[in-house]
């Protein structure tokens, strides 16, 4: 007999007041996300810093076995250290990378809800926003702490082991705390930057070239204002040099730009709280009924 | 009684939206009646636990709708009357989601999204993607997400808009069953009010904020009003003259046939003795069979 024949059936289990509400929406905008076209390819092309990274760590222990494809004494690239970290966490391609991924995995998260009427879904559930805005947030931390936080911690890993002594840590203690601090405010800044924009539109696409427009002309419009001014203040207008100018403190690292970071740091968090108010607002289970 | 509350008042600013709405409703199925802006959503957001009331209080399922409205939701159930659906998920992913953000257990949602898909009739496409569904099929699908985690109560919401008459048959029948033969009350939001009176046997109807009828609908049909249809001859036009300043309410159809609504204590004969003095002949005279559009139109003052 099939269950429309037998009518409605009683569930007998109970329902439970999870830890992690937010968690299925995590996991399903993680599955959503692995289902997108070329996603996978884009993916593993990102993950390319890394791996070269990786690959830098091991020969700088096995120097000797790779001194045949080093001319001269230039080894100083290959000098395991902050700096080394630093280029990793803030070259250009890694973070353009990363806001290729944006576009993929977050340009919908909320403007899909918005489009498909899918807000009052969540909203007629025991759900909260903030558990709902956190569950969103939580696929780009996935993502990127993959391109960040992950790969910065299993460089130490991989040193240490590589070199099979405590020496590297012993002298830079502080390293895995700048990587956790750091992935986490890149991290934390491309989640709400993502989400704000997503929450803006309804449709993805337009979504998607606003994250890509935003990150790019801001730093296009730092290039034409210092071209004409002179003045390396207009890199305040760059969302990509105000992370390198972070980045770059926080790995005990000279700033690329002559500018206080303490500035960068403070645009960087003024984005991030006006997204909080703005998501704030935006996001309303009162909404769902209309 | 599954929904209780007293002395309901909530303003969006200015503009009062409830005024002082009492309502008590027994088990079974209940429909939501009332023109646009009568305050049904607004209701149905502080049912949902979504408004807090600016005065008065209440229960739904026993829980306060001030204090535990997570609570709330977590036993309700919620069908909206938007096309909503999330892309890229197909029909049993997206029901087996819905009991997880629900609170069930990820394999027990699977389990139970499958059933409920069955149940609702979506058996064969639900492993299509949602996107790709029909209109009646997304209406069975939002009904099948309203069930998934078992709520003791059900909020429908135009359960029937966009329909053909075979889905609409179909949708009100799996309604009938879940509230009639199930221990699930079912609330009904409709404009559609021979839905309503197909599948409900009590009725709440708001007009301007305020509660304009509540009760069995049987009932409120006697209390409210009786309603004749008459055909006359003659210069009808003193007649209704006349007839309206009994406070009776007419309506003359395409087919020139007058609906008389008399008013409570309102003697039928009278309707003869205003004809003879106004020279008309009645050629027909006919108690109605009332309706829900009728009750409606009466109480809410709305043709």
């Amino acid at each position: 007999m099939t269950i429309k024949e037998k009518g409605y059936t009683h569930w007998d289990g109970e329902l439970k007041d999870g830890r992690f509400p937010w968690w299925p929406i995590t996991r399903f905008g993680i599955k959503l996300t692995f289902k997108r076209k070329f996603f996978k390819f884009l993916f593993a092309l990102t993950l390319l810093p890394a791996l070269v990274w990786l690959v830098g760590i091991y020969i700088s222990e096995r120097l000797e076995d790779f001194s045949f494809m080093v001319r001269g004494d230039q080894t100083d690239f290959l000098n395991v250290n902050p700096s080394y970290f630093n280029t990793y966490f803030t070259n250009d391609f890694l973070l353009f990378m990363m806001i290729m991924i944006l576009v993929f995995c977050g340009a919908g998260l909320i403007s899909d809800d918005l489009k498909h009427n899918a807000l009052q879904l969540y909203f007629a559930r025991p759900l909260k926003k903030q558990d709902y805005l956190f569950g969103k947030a939580a696929v780009i931390f996935f993502f990127l702490f993959i391109l960040t936080l992950v790969p910065g911690l299993i460089f130490i890993l991989m040193k240490l082991i590589f070199a099979g002594n405590f020496k590297f840590i012993n002298s830079y203690p502080w390293l895995p705390l700048s990587i956790i601090v750091y992935s986490t405010l890149l991290t934390s800044f491309f989640a709400l930057y993502t989400l704000l924009l997503s929450s803006v539109g309804k449709n993805r696409r337009y979504v998607a070239i606003l994250i890509f427009g935003i990150y790019i002309f801001s730093d296009i419009f730092y290039g034409i204002f210092y071209g004409i001014f002179r003045s390396q203040y207009f890199s305040l207008l760059s969302i990509k040099v105000n992370l390198q100018q972070v980045g770059a403190v926080l790995f005990n690292q000279r700033t690329p730009q002559n500018v206080p970071w303490l500035y960068s740091l403070l645009i960087i968090l003024g984005i991030c709280v006006l997204s909080g108010l703005f998501l704030n607002k935006k996001v309303k289970g009162v909404e769902i009924i209309k | 009684m599954s929904v209780k509350i007293k002395d309901i008042h909530f303003s969006y600013g200015k503009v009062k939206a409830l005024d002082g709405v009492d309502v008590d409703l027994p088990k079974g199925a209940i429909g939501l009646l009332g023109p646009n802006g009568a305050g049904k959503s607004t209701l149905l957001r502080i049912l949902l636990g979504f408004l807090v009331p600016n005065r008065g209080e209440g229960t739904v399922l026993g829980y306060d709708i001030r204090q535990q409205q997570t609570l709330i939701r977590r036993f309700v159930g919620y069908m909206p009357e938007d096309d909503c659906f999330i892309p890229g998920m197909d029909g049993v992913s997206f029901t087996s989601y819905m009991g997880e953000l629900s609170g069930m257990p990820r394999q027990e949602a699977m389990k139970r999204a499958h059933e409920v898909l069955f149940y609702v009739g979506l058996e064969e496409s639900r492993y299509r993607q949602t996107e790709t569904y029909s209109s009646g099929m997304r209406q069975r699908l939002k009904l099948a997400q309203s069930i998934v985690h078992d709520p003791k109560l059900i909020f429908l919401d135009e359960p029937t808009s966009g329909l053909d008459p075979q889905g609409r048959k179909e949708i009100l029948e799996l309604i009938m069953d879940i509230s009639s033969k199930k221990d699930i009350q079912v609330l009904i939001s409709s404009h559609i009010l021979p839905d309503i009176e197909q599948t409900c046997s009590y009725v709440v109807i708001l007009d301007k904020g305020k509660l304009a009828a509540q009760g069995q609908i049987s009932e409120l049909k006697q209390v409210q009003y009786s309603l004749y249809e008459l055909r006359v001859k003659g210069e009808e036009k003193a007649f209704l003259k006349r007839l309206e300043e009994t406070k009776s309410k007419v309506d003359e159809t395409e087919d020139k046939l007058l609906r008389v609504y008399l008013p409570p204590g309102f003697n039928p004969q009278e309707i003869f003795r205003i004809a003879a003095d106004e020279q008309v002949q009645i050629r027909h005279f006919v108690k109605s069979q009332t309706s829900l559009e009728d009750l409606f139109a009466k109480v809410v003052g709305v043709d």
